[in-house]
């Protein structure tokens, strides 16, 4: 659902990218918006995973614009940046320690705190029960992993949450309950969601909108006509 | 002519006497390590380790850098002057650095980071030791006591470098995610700053703990040789590596500080390649 007059929370404008002087894809254009879960689908290699950092200036796109809230990435302090566009990677990291320290780490480095029952919430958020809290993390299975992950982006109150592949290792049952959680955290939080997968049948059924970044456009990067918005 | 060579010995055999006694006790001493560099040499020969020639190109090199080193040595000590002493310390800081570089060549930037680390550590420590009385303000104790501080300083510098590089390629995902979740590069890098420097700490706190019944560090050999008391020595011995711990442990936060520019661009995106 796109709020009319409000920019959107992510928007790429014709943005292009190359390593080593070798298009990865050329011309992508993507729009965001609070209240919606947006797939980006694509065979593998394609750059999927590349939009994401681009998106939160892990990396600098070659060619082209990215806004937050209408305003150039660039022109942000790259760290409030990414606490307001949170990116939780395909393989989530977890930091020494126990979840507790790990959903604390983010809040740290902004110099912010939570309570013991924000700590619950955010764990409740995700379906993740308190006795969780003082669980080793590097101890989680894949899919325990990814959820604290996405409580630990969850707990710096971010607009947008970009996540890549977060079902990729996960069994069917495991996926359904990382989606659920995803579409809680939509809509208590309003805010807006981009998720990569390349599994299409999943991006049918859990994603408003789906953008495709398919290898054709790596190839030639004058066909721009499969790169917008497919839906 | 056979006069002439009369004359030569004789000079010869004047100057040789008009040397140190200290000089004349030690150049016999030195002749008769060569007997035991020769018996080395055979066995390296006999047994084909391939080493004679090394060994031999070294002694002679090395004699001859070292002697030059003590004729110069003895020179600045005859000066009696601080702010010469203090400039033989910045250029051995500036050696230390570039060592450092060299042994880290495959890492950008290790020069240029590790210089300014060692030169204000190791002049700093040095300059209070003096102001406070620690260190006797002459060359003999300054310089010896400033190379082992300079030399420490490398060594962390080179681990700090080293550490901080191949984590950030080896830990690259772990690393990422600090950098999403909005850490500053220094926030992102914290706990690998402060094990390189733990790790660099490690060796000289083990000897630190085992000082005396393990065994008898340089310093204090070197002073107990040159004839000081060994109690004067011990107690120096102990001060020396005060300095060097407070030296090493500033050292590793300037050099990491710095060298988080070599690794991360102004946008804090992390600029050191994958692993080949």
């Amino acid at each position: 659902m796109t709020t009319m007059g409000t920019p959107p929370v992510l928007e790429m404008r014709d943005v292009s990218m190359c390593f080593d002087e070798r298009p990865l894809f050329e011309g992508f254009n993507l729009r965001l918006d609070r209240d919606e879960i947006l797939g980006l689908t694509g065979p593998s290699g394609s750059g999927k995973s590349t939009v994401l950092r681009i998106a939160v200036d892990l990396v600098s796109p070659t060619t082209g614009t990215v806004l937050c809230h209408g305003v150039p990435v660039t022109e942000y302090d790259p760290r409030e940046l990414r606490r307001r566009m949170i990116l939780v990677p395909q393989r989530a990291s977890m930091f020494s320690g126990t979840v507790r320290d790990n959903l604390l780490w983010g809040l740290r480095v902004h110099g912010l705190s939570a309570t013991e029952d924000e700590l619950v919430g955010a764990l409740d958020n995700v379906f993740l029960g308190r006795e969780f809290l003082d669980k080793v993390a590097g101890n989680l299975s894949g899919g325990e992993m990814q959820r604290v992950a996405i409580a630990r982006g969850l707990l710096l109150k971010p607009d947008a949450l970009l996540l890549d592949e977060p079902t990729s290792a996960l069994d069917h049952e495991a996926t359904l309950v990382v989606e659920d959680t995803i579409r809680a955290v939509l809509e208590e939080r309003h805010i807006g969601v981009l998720i990569v997968t390349h599994n299409r049948e999943q991006a049918r059924r859990f994603t408003s909108r789906v953008v495709e970044l398919n290898n054709n456009n790596r190839k030639d990067s004058e066909d721009s006509s499969s790169m917008g918005v497919s839906q | 002519m056979q006069s002439d060579i009369v004359g030569i010995i004789d000079q010869i055999v004047q100057w040789f006497g008009s040397l140190d006694p200290e000089i004349l006790d030690a150049v016999p001493r030195y002749l008769a390590a060569l007997v035991l560099l020769a018996v080395l040499i055979a066995i390296s020969r006999w047994q084909g380790l391939g080493v004679g020639k090394r060994l031999i190109v070294g002694t002679v090199r090395g004699t001859a850098q070292i002697l030059l080193m003590a004729v110069i040595l003895v020179t600045i000590f005859a000066l009696r002057d601080l702010v010469v002493i203090f400039i033989v310390l910045a250029f051995m800081a500036l050696f230390a650095a570039h060592t450092t570089s060299e042994n880290l060549d495959h890492i950008p930037g290790v020069f240029r980071v590790s210089l300014p680390a060692i030169l204000i550590a190791s002049q700093c420590v040095m300059a209070v030791a003096v102001v406070l009385g620690v260190v006797v303000p002459i060359g003999e104790y300054i310089i010896p006591m400033g190379g082992m501080v300079i030399g420490n300083c490398m060594t962390l510098s080179s681990l700090v470098i080293d550490r901080m590089w191949s984590n950030a390629q080896k830990q690259r995902p772990l690393l990422e995610t600090a950098l999403a979740l909005g850490a500053s590069p220094a926030q992102a890098t914290r706990l690998t700053i402060i094990e390189s420097i733990k790790a660099g700490l490690l060796p000289n706190l083990n000897r630190y703990a085992s000082l005396g019944i393990v065994s008898i560090p340089g310093l204090m050999s070197g002073m107990i040789i040159g004839g000081a008391n060994p109690v004067r020595a011990a107690l120096f011995q102990v001060i020396v590596f005060i300095m060097i711990f407070l030296a090493v442990t500033i050292t590793g936060f300037i050099v990491s500080r710095l060298f988080l520019s070599e690794m991360f661009n102004e946008r804090m995106q992390l600029t050191v390649p994958p692993p080949t």
